[in-house]
């Protein structure tokens, strides 16, 4: 307490000092319109600093209590995610005239030229040969074995495969190839010469190869290739996903799968 | 005779002096500052202080401005110690030594006049203006009129008490 007293002492004046402006100041702040603005703006910005740090600061003391609400939620996903894994049902689009199922991929290609992709479920699911594969609504690849619980995928990444796309929504129609190499970059051959595209636009499946329908996204176009004869070119496009890390997946197959790949065969020789 | 001088110039200020403004805005004077610096330096910074903020109270009272010159009078006051330290002569003051140009010399005057004309006008200017935008424009009148104000308190200096008189009457 003395030596409270003691410091008070040693700094009288500048606590007289202190208080003397602070009285004039609040006589001054009581008085002027001008000043009491400035003086409530000024402190209103200190006041809403000072209370967006406290808030940082709670975040961070919360910080266990929101790790386990967000534990709480990711379970509540992953059993979502179980309840479609396991009744999975085609479902169908009357006005599209196509029918969706869920799958999974069991393994998905590794960017080898010549990788298939395994997925399920297989003949039990209703799943058939030459069903169009979707992931994320973009081309994925084709059905092309199948087992009873598991089928076997051909997918886009996989230099075996010739898909029917079409350059934008109503563009050139040419068959997409991967020649093995990027995985990022896939060719679209035999474009003619006169199609109109830039880099960027949106290649789309044409529907022709009956495994998908017309107008699901495939790529974006990157740049045009190098000439293929005179009145073709190549142009290159790049994948709209990671093919190589997709989980989840789609059969889709027309509503009249049966006839159309009936009529779809050539007709006998005479 | 200190308090009386100084109820006196703020009187005068109040009621005459504060229009001798040639030049407006550029030119708006302070005649009470030069009661505040006829205070000994000897006197010790508690009056010195109690002083300068008195002269902004009376200013303040006696021209509707609350708060202004109060605050201005404080700063001034609690700086004045340190201004008459600044310009104090080589063996500090003697006892008998008062503000006037026979006794600490012509360049102290105006010094401490200035200084403290500079610093009172600043301050005033400050509190008059508030908004940081507009300092820039206000400054410049705030700087003319502190070497106004530093004019007219040699001119009363010359008039009350002369070079040549040991003692002034007021």
């Amino acid at each position: 307490m003395r030596n409270l007293w003691l410091l008070l002492q040693r700094n009288a004046f500048f606590l007289a000092f202190a208080g003397l402006l602070v009285l004039s100041l609040m006589v001054l702040v009581q008085n002027d319109g001008s000043a009491r603005s400035s003086w409530f703006r000024t402190t209103g910005g200190v006041a809403a600093m000072v209370e967006g740090q406290q808030q940082q600061w709670a975040n961070y003391l919360r910080l266990a209590e929101q790790n386990s609400d967000l534990a709480a939620q990711n379970a509540e996903l992953r059993e979502q995610l179980l309840s479609m894994r396991t009744s999975s049902e085609w479902q169908t689009a009357p006005d599209l005239g196509w029918k969706v199922k869920n799958g999974w991929l069991v393994k998905a290609p590794d960017g080898q030229p010549r990788s298939m992709a395994l997925g399920t479920p297989g003949a039990n699911g209703d799943i058939r040969i030459e069903s169009g594969v979707l992931a994320f609504g973009s081309a994925f690849g084709s059905v092309v074995d199948l087992g009873q619980e598991h089928v076997r995928i051909l997918p886009l990444l996989n230099t075996a495969g010739t898909w029917s796309c079409r350059l934008g929504q109503n563009g050139a129609v040419a068959p997409l190839t991967w020649d093995g190499r990027d995985p990022k970059r896939f060719s679209l051959n035999d474009v003619p010469r006169y199609a109109q595209f830039q880099a960027g636009d949106t290649v789309f499946t044409s529907g022709f190869d009956l495994k998908f329908p017309e107008g699901i996204s495939v790529g974006t176009v990157i740049e045009e290739g190098p000439a293929s004869g005179s009145e073709f070119k190549t142009v290159y496009v790049a994948p709209l996903l990671d093919l190589t890390s997709v989980r989840h997946i789609e059969f889709i197959r027309h509503i009249s799968d049966s006839e159309r790949t009936v009529l779809s065969q050539p007709l006998p020789a005479p | 005779m200190n308090g009386l001088r100084l109820v006196l110039l703020v009187a005068l200020q109040a009621l005459f002096l504060g229009e001798v403004a040639p030049f407006g805005e550029w030119s708006r004077p302070q005649w009470a500052l030069w009661a505040l610096l006829m205070l000994p330096p000897q006197l010790g910074p508690f009056t010195k202080l109690l002083a300068g903020f008195s002269m902004g109270l009376g200013l303040d009272i006696a021209l509707g401005s609350y708060g202004h010159h109060m605050v201005a009078g404080t700063i001034l006051g609690g700086a004045l110690p340190t201004i008459h330290s600044l310009f104090s002569p080589r063996d500090g003051y003697e006892v008998t030594n008062k503000p006037t140009v026979r006794d600490l010399g012509t360049q102290w005057v105006i010094g401490v006049t200035l200084s403290a004309a500079l610093l009172y006008h600043l301050a005033l200017t400050l509190v008059d203006t508030w908004h940081a935008h507009l300092l820039g424009a206000a400054i410049w009148p705030a700087l003319t009129s502190a070497v106004w104000t530093t004019f007219c308190c040699l001119l009363m200096h010359l008039l009350v008490i002369p070079p040549g008189r040991k003692n002034s009457s007021l």
